[in-house]
């Protein structure tokens, strides 16, 4: 046992994450997984979901306790289900009737704010941490005011577009005057994505519970044009550098004969290229993902206890990297050496600053909750972690 | 006596307690007052690798230990249930892992091989008539739309082809298909089939022709992608072969979507180059049985290719040449450079190698 005077001191100190999980384990775990996972048909996926979710959790440790996964994985199963029977409808509405596959979209697309919020709730409350349990704030009606905004201004864009069409305006100076309208609005809509970026990210955070204390955000708008400015201005410099090799390639080229068109010269042109572009696609990748959780965690405050997060741009860039060409070579047998040592660097860079006795937290009350939300945001590929 | 850690569910407060069993069988903690509880008031959480495990107490209390074996034994000793941990026994045995990867391997193998196709072939001659009439009725739309133009084919030529088509149909026993004649200066030389039983050739292909048996191989050989349902199957097989990457790959948030779309497109590729082969086969055995040489799908097939190599296309932009001189240059072109690959990069990948193609072809003539 600990000296009490001791004990205090380091409980007061940065307590860093651990990620203690080991990549051949995780490898025997993910393999029997997919095996049963085929052998049933993909029944199985909702354990194996849930094992994978319990495996990573377990091996994150702050404070000597670990994360622990509470989902129920027949509820997860009946979320799928219906996922796939929706995913199932639309794809195949798709090839009889391009209107029946546009209402199931449009009707799913309706749901989607609430599939949100029903799978943050579902994926919080199956979250505890010393046996308290996180929970999310089912707020619908801001999710939708939130997600309904892009809408509205792409619907005003294209709407405002429609009344204008070329043929139809006679005045050739109202034209001109419309044309830049319709041209300098879709740059207002993309320079309008960080702000809602933050109120997406606000609204998560500050509905976010862990026992009855809530979250609170410190983050502003300001960060996220900031984080957003680089991202912009990159894809004109990775232009403008593909537009200089470009030009010092094609003349070579076509002073040695090759018709720029030809096959193999089309190779010796493009070799450069694709590995700008992939090289550039890697780095916006690693980039906004790092700057992201970075900032959501480094603003992210509970009851005085603060998280940080001090990820590197290049050191992510390195694993993805490294990730994607282990994977491609071992056809994806490597994903779970890629999965473990990205959580361990993860882990390695963040900690938490107590401001007092972690001890300190209640619990809540809390009832069941269906994962159906969760499932069909998975199948139709949305993003809804933090 | 195994260490670990109570939290009592009401705070998130951490004791450190030291868990034993009694003689009777009852688990009880030291360092906090609880009476021993019997093993069917707990909850033993199940082993997972190495990570943590947790006992549910009824109370809603729990006790975090990173001993694992020491619950095990304790979980074998008092629990009646025999198949406890039966899914970790799996993944900790070396040798169930290593048949396991096996097994996968296998499989996967298997199912994109054979399963997709299988399944995809049976269920496409499972639908409705009507989903196969929709589907290429807003295909020929988009294409009209996108890269067809009117044809411009003398109406004479396009109603001897016609004749020659329908006549075609009643020798070989097919009805209900609509020949189409569209220009596309961006397509250049190539013909379709889409699902609503509609072939459509392009201009540029009916030019290419010196002999009506050239145009005839070409429409034996869309009418096989009809006969067999390739549109819808093709569809089929690509919406599988995403589920079934998504299924074993599950989320994969260490790279990106890069690496699951690489393996989907060469699949495809090679589903692609099964589907024509198949129209291939179709051409053959009909032109055969109805004493059509299949020397003739060898010439269109060679002047199709040469007519999208870039020699050729230089060619045709200096008015010096006529279509056949140019045509002579690409293939005279290609047999000296042995270059077989030199085609528009869509091609190659979805279709077999031409001259494997042709050679079956050649190899029939008579």
């Amino acid at each position: 046992m600990q000296d009490n005077d001791l004990g205090k001191e380091t409980s007061y100190s940065d307590k860093p994450f651990e990620f203690t999980g080991k990549a051949m384990e995780f490898f025997s775990i993910w393999i029997v997984n997919v095996a049963l996972t085929i052998l049933t048909l993909g029944i199985y996926s909702a354990w194996a979901k849930v094992r994978t979710h319990q495996y990573f959790y377990g091996n994150t440790k702050l404070d000597d306790a670990t994360f622990r996964y509470l989902a129920d994985p027949k509820q997860i199963l009946k979320g799928r289900i219906i996922a796939f029977a929706f995913f199932m409808a639309y794809y195949f509405a798709g090839l009889i009737s391009p209107i029946a596959a546009g209402i199931i979209f449009v009707f799913i697309l309706l749901l989607i704010p609430a599939l949100i919020v029903m799978s943050m709730s579902f994926r919080l409350r199956n979250s505890a941490y010393r046996n308290v349990k996180f929970d999310f704030n089912k707020n619908f009606k801001r999710a939708y005011l939130i997600f309904s905004m892009p809408v509205v201004f792409i619907g005003a864009y294209v709407f405002i577009a429609s009344q204008f069409q070329p043929e139809v305006t006679v005045d050739t100076n109202e034209n001109a005057v419309l044309s830049i309208m319709i041209g300098v609005l879709p740059l207002l809509i993309l320079f309008l994505i960080p702000w809602w970026e933050f109120m997406i990210t606000q609204f998560k955070v500050l509905n976010s519970k862990y026992g009855d204390a809530a979250l609170t955000f410190q983050a502003t708008t300001k960060d996220y044009f900031k984080m957003y400015a680089l991202v912009m201005l990159m894809p004109m410099l990775a232009l403008a550098l593909i537009a200089v090799i470009a030009s010092i390639i094609i003349p070579m080229i076509g002073l040695s004969g090759v018709n720029p068109f030809d096959f193999s010269g089309l190779t010796v042109m493009t070799i450069p290229i694709v590995l700008i572009i992939l090289l550039f696609y890697v780095w916006i990748f690693a980039y906004v993902q790092t700057k992201r959780t970075n900032l959501v965690f480094n603003n992210v405050n509970l009851n005085g206890h603060q998280l940080n997060s001090d990820l590197k741009v290049g050191y992510m860039m390195y694993l993805y990297f490294t990730n994607t060409i282990a994977m491609a070579l071992t056809l994806g047998l490597m994903m779970p050496w890629a999965k473990i040592r990205t959580a361990k660097y993860k882990a390695s860079v963040t900690s938490l600053t107590p401001a007092g006795n972690l001890g300190e937290f209640a619990s809540m009350q809390l009832q069941n909750q269906s994962a159906i939300g969760e499932e069909i945001g998975e199948m139709f590929d949305m993003d809804l972690g933090f | 006596m195994i260490k670990g850690l109570y939290f009592d569910g009401a705070t998130s407060d951490k004791k450190e307690v030291f868990l034993y069993v009694t003689d009777t069988g009852r688990i009880g903690f030291n360092g906090i007052n609880k009476e021993p509880l019997s093993f069917d008031m707990i909850k033993v959480s199940p082993r997972i690798g190495n990570t943590a495990r947790y006992i549910d107490l009824q109370d809603g209390a729990q006790f975090e230990t990173e001993d694992n074996d020491a619950i095990d034994d304790i979980v074998k000793s008092l629990s009646p249930e025999k198949f406890n941990g039966f899914i970790h026994k799996l993944e900790s045995v070396k040798r169930f892992v290593l048949l396991t990867v096996f097994i996968v391997i296998f499989i996967a193998w298997g199912f994109i091989q054979y399963g997709v196709p299988y399944f995809s072939r049976e269920f496409a001659s499972m639908l409705p008539d009507d989903a196969s009439e929709y589907l290429g009725q807003g295909i020929l739309e988009t294409l009209d739309e996108h890269w067809f133009e009117d044809s411009q084919l003398p109406e004479a030529r396009k109603k001897e082809l016609t004749v020659v088509f329908n006549d075609l149909l009643v020798e070989i026993g097919e009805k209900n298909i609509v020949l189409e004649f569209r220009n596309s200066i961006k397509i250049g030389a190539n013909a379709f089939a889409l699902p609503n039983r509609t072939i459509v050739f392009t201009d540029d292909l009916i030019n290419l022709s010196n002999s009506n048996d050239e145009i005839i191989s070409i429409m034996l050989h869309e009418i096989g992608h009809l006969d067999n349902l390739h549109s819808l199957r093709s569809t089929i097989q690509r919406f599988s072969l995403a589920m079934f990457v998504m299924v074993i790959t599950g989320d994969v948030s260490t790279s990106s979507s890069l690496i699951t779309a690489l393996p989907v497109v060469l699949l495809e590729a090679g589903y692609s180059r099964e589907i024509e082969a198949e129209a291939d086969t179709y051409a053959l055995e009909k032109m055969l049985k109805h004493n059509i040489n299949p020397v003739f799908f060898a010439t269109i097939m060679q002047k199709l290719e040469a007519s999208h190599s870039s020699k050729y296309l230089e060619c045709r932009k200096n008015d010096k040449y006529s279509l056949e001189e140019c045509l002579i240059i690409a293939v005279q072109d290609k047999r000296e450079s042995g270059k077989d690959d030199e085609m528009i990069m869509g091609y190659i990948s979805t279709h077999p190698l031409s001259k494997e193609r042709m050679q079956r072809f050649n190899k029939a003539a008579f």
